[in-house]
Parts: structure tokens; sequence; C-alpha cells
């Protein structure tokens, strides 16, 4: 009754705000590539530059990093796009101190990339270091700092099982519960992406630490 | 003036006003107490709260010009769609820059840079000016406001790095005995810091009107 009585925009008018809408769209969209696209290679090498720095903060006492490639289910040196990457690090005398490597996982706004150090001998993750996130501020991106949040990575359980995969998985538990060597005490208020990083760990763990192991005498070798 | 056809081009000392007005008059943050998410977020040392400034300044210019450039073609019902979708175009692009130019700046800003599409200065002059006006007059409002904009950042992130931290621009003022007051670097600071600028304008706008009323009571 009421939608009757309503001036009914004519169908010129719709197809005037389709085009309008559709020409805005088109300039913004050629806006955007263009500045992608110019900014691409600056991004890159500031990119390159800020991994080498992580890498070298996850690792106290590195001096030489090697890159590693996941390809078809095998380690290859070298970096290259699009695929898991580790790093490990060296130390003066050229013993390896650990390896280093990127994982994501979508947390409460959009996907959070981040990078954890693994020891080999000590079988643990031994540090943990946001790299992106657009989490909630104040709450979710909570998990870049948080001194207590970060304390559960200084020496985290990774243990192999029988099947090179960790015994236990990392699991994110509510705060102040945390029990096991392989639990992570969640941030309350940041629950979501407090798990995510669990979530990250244990996924990443499953696939990379079988083949670290599986390659260490390599990678100890640099090569 | 929603139609300025035929009309003549607007002087010089038109263009000024549009620019001063945002300086000033009509400061964005001291005046209109707009977009103060960001204002209280970002201004915890100056670093910040010039790349914030830099990077709405730039947002605010470009959304103006190109809001202004469609402004006789947007029909009125997708009219905010379009504002907004030309505002969140330039969002990335300043993303896109600000990651090329230092990745520092970049994490320190963080979800921040997204959230420069909802700071509600941008959508308001572009609603309120750049789709009123040609597009000369849009850039400098845009200027203007912008510029007023880093500057109420820079007083707020001045004021709080100094006493919050002892340093400015990360350099020490007061020799390695002053005991920063960090209380300035947290959230509380932030909203103690605007009120205190708020006062200091407020006071100024005060005995401004009071002179204006004595004169006027003296010519009389």
């Amino acid at each position: 009754m009421s939608a009757a009585n309503l001036p009914q925009p004519a169908a010129s008018d719709s197809v005037r705000m389709i085009r309008l809408m559709g020409s805005v769209s088109l300039i913004c969209g050629l806006l955007i590539v263009g500045t992608h696209i110019g900014t691409m290679e600056p991004i890159r090498r500031n990119q390159e530059f800020i991994t080498k720095e992580t890498v070298s903060a996850l690792l106290p006492g590195v001096d030489k990093q090697a890159v590693y490639s996941l390809v078809n289910g095998d380690l290859q040196p070298g970096a290259q796009p699009n695929v898991p990457v580790l790093y490990a690090g060296f130390d003066k005398q050229g013993a390896l101190i650990g390896v280093v490597i990127e994982t994501s996982e979508r947390g409460y706004a959009d996907t959070i990339k981040a990078m954890y150090a693994y020891s080999p001998d000590l079988q643990a993750i031994t540090g943990f270091q946001v790299m992106e996130l657009k989490e909630t501020p104040g709450l979710g991106d909570k998990i870049t700092k948080d001194p207590a949040f970060l304390d559960n990575f200084k020496k985290l359980d990774v243990t192999a099982g029988p099947d090179g995969k960790p015994a236990h998985p990392v699991v994110t538990v509510k705060h102040g519960t945390k029990k096991n060597p392989w639990e992570v005490d969640a941030i309350s208020g940041a629950t979501i992406s407090s798990r995510a990083v669990g979530r990250m760990l244990a996924k990443s763990t499953a696939t990379m630490l079988p083949l670290v192991r599986k390659n260490l005498d390599r990678i100890r070798k640099g090569n | 003036m929603p139609h300025d056809h035929g009309q003549p081009a607007p002087s010089p000392a038109e263009n000024m006003e549009a620019f001063l007005d945002g300086l000033w008059k009509q400061n964005p943050v001291f005046v209109q107490v707009l977009g103060t998410c960001p204002t209280l977020a970002i201004t915890n040392s100056v670093s910040n709260a010039v790349a914030m400034g830099l990077a709405t300044l730039f947002v605010l210019v470009c959304s103006n010009a190109l809001v202004s450039a469609v402004r006789k073609l947007v029909p009125k019902q997708v009219r905010i769609a379009t504002y907004i979708l030309i505002i969140a175009t330039f969002v990335t692009i300043v993303d896109y820059l600000i990651k090329a130019i230092s990745v520092a700046v970049y994490k320190a800003l963080g979800p921040f840079i997204a959230l420069i599409v909802v700071n509600c200065i941008i959508l308001g002059r572009a609603e309120a000016y750049a789709s009123k006006n040609p597009v000369g007059k849009s850039i400098l409002d845009g200027l203007g406001m912008g510029i007023g904009f880093f500057i109420a950042l820079f007083s707020l992130g001045s004021v709080r790095e100094i006493l919050g931290a002892g340093t400015f621009l990360g350099f020490p003022l007061f020799g390695p005995n002053y005991q920063p007051w960090v209380l300035f670097l947290l959230p509380p600071g932030g909203f103690f810091t605007l009120a205190i600028w708020l006062m200091v304008f407020a006071a100024w706008k005060d005995r401004k009107k009071r002179r204006e009323v004595k004169t006027m009571a003296e010519a009389a």
C-alpha cells in the first residue's frame, strides 16, 4: 500500500546509478591496481629486510641465515613465492641454532601472519612473533606484545611423537588454566586471536617439523 | 551553493577562506571534535601522529577532489556508497604507500590505516563540502581540514610524548633523571591531553568574544 505511494525511480534512474557506480568502481580499481604494481618492488624489499631482522630477533646469536622452501612435500634451498618458507640460523662457528618458520591463520579480522622459532635440540618452540595482523586494537592485537602471552613461547613443548608430528599438538586453553608445557594460555578478552595462534602453530608444526627433522643433517651442513 | 553553473570563478579571498576554515576556525578536532578515535589512539608519539596526520591529509585531499569531480553525475540515492568507495580506494592506496615507505610505520599504525575509511572528517567533508563545490575549492578545503587535523594530532602527540616518555621524535629532552609520566602514553593520557587542548581553545574563543563585545560597547 505505502510502497505504491512512494515515488518510484524510473528505469533510467537505475541504469544511471549502475553506470555511475560502475565507472567510479572502474576508476578506483585502476588506481588501486596501479599503486599495487608500483609499490610491489619496494614492499618486497622492505619485507625481506624485516624478515631477516625477525629471524635475528627470534634466534639470538645468529650470524648466518639460509632459506628453504617447501615444494611438493620436500625442502629445497632458496626462497620461492607462495609456498611455506623456513629460515635456518647459524652461529659464528657455523652450528645450527634453530629454524624459523612462517605461518598464518585466520584471526578475528583477516589473516594473522606470524613467525616462530623451533629448536631441534630442545624439541620446543622458543619464540613467536606476529608479522601482520588486523585484529581489534586494544583487544586482539595484544597477541603481539602481551608479555604474559609471549611467555608461552619461551619453551613451548613440541616433542616428536612416533609419526614425527608433535606428540601433543599445541593447543590454546582458557586464560589461567595452562597445565601442560604444550598449552598456550589465552589472553582474556582476546580469546579468538589467542586460539588462532594456537591453531596456526598446531597446523604448521604438524607439517613442517617432520620435514625439518627428516632434513636436519642437510640443514645442519647448510645445503 | 549546490549549483555553481555560470557563477564567476571563486575569488582568491574565498579560496583562502576555504583553506583557513579547517586550519583554525573550523578545526576538525579542536572545534568540531570529529575523528576523535584516531586522535586519541595514535597520538602516543610524535612520529605516529605525523604519519597518521599525513595519511589522513592525503586521503582527504584526494577524496575531496574526486568526489567534487563526479558530484554532478552522482544520483543522490547512491551518493554515500559512491563517497565510501572513493574514500576506501585512497585508503587502500595510502596503505600500499606506507608499506612501501616504512614497515616500522606500517606496523605502528597497524589497523588504524584501514580505519581512516570510517574517519568521519573525511566522509563529512565529502558530503558537506566537496559534493557542493568545484574541484579547486574542494582540494583547498581538504588541505585546510587535513592540515588542521595534522596540527591537532601533532599537538596531542607532542604533549603526550614529551610528558609520557621525556622525548621528542625519540630524542631525549630532560636527561637521564627524568621520570617519565607514563600515564600520558596510555589511553587515559589521550583523554587528558585532548581535554587540555579543548580547554585552551575554549578559553581563547571566550576571550576573543568578550573583547569583541567590549569594543562594540565602546563604539556605541
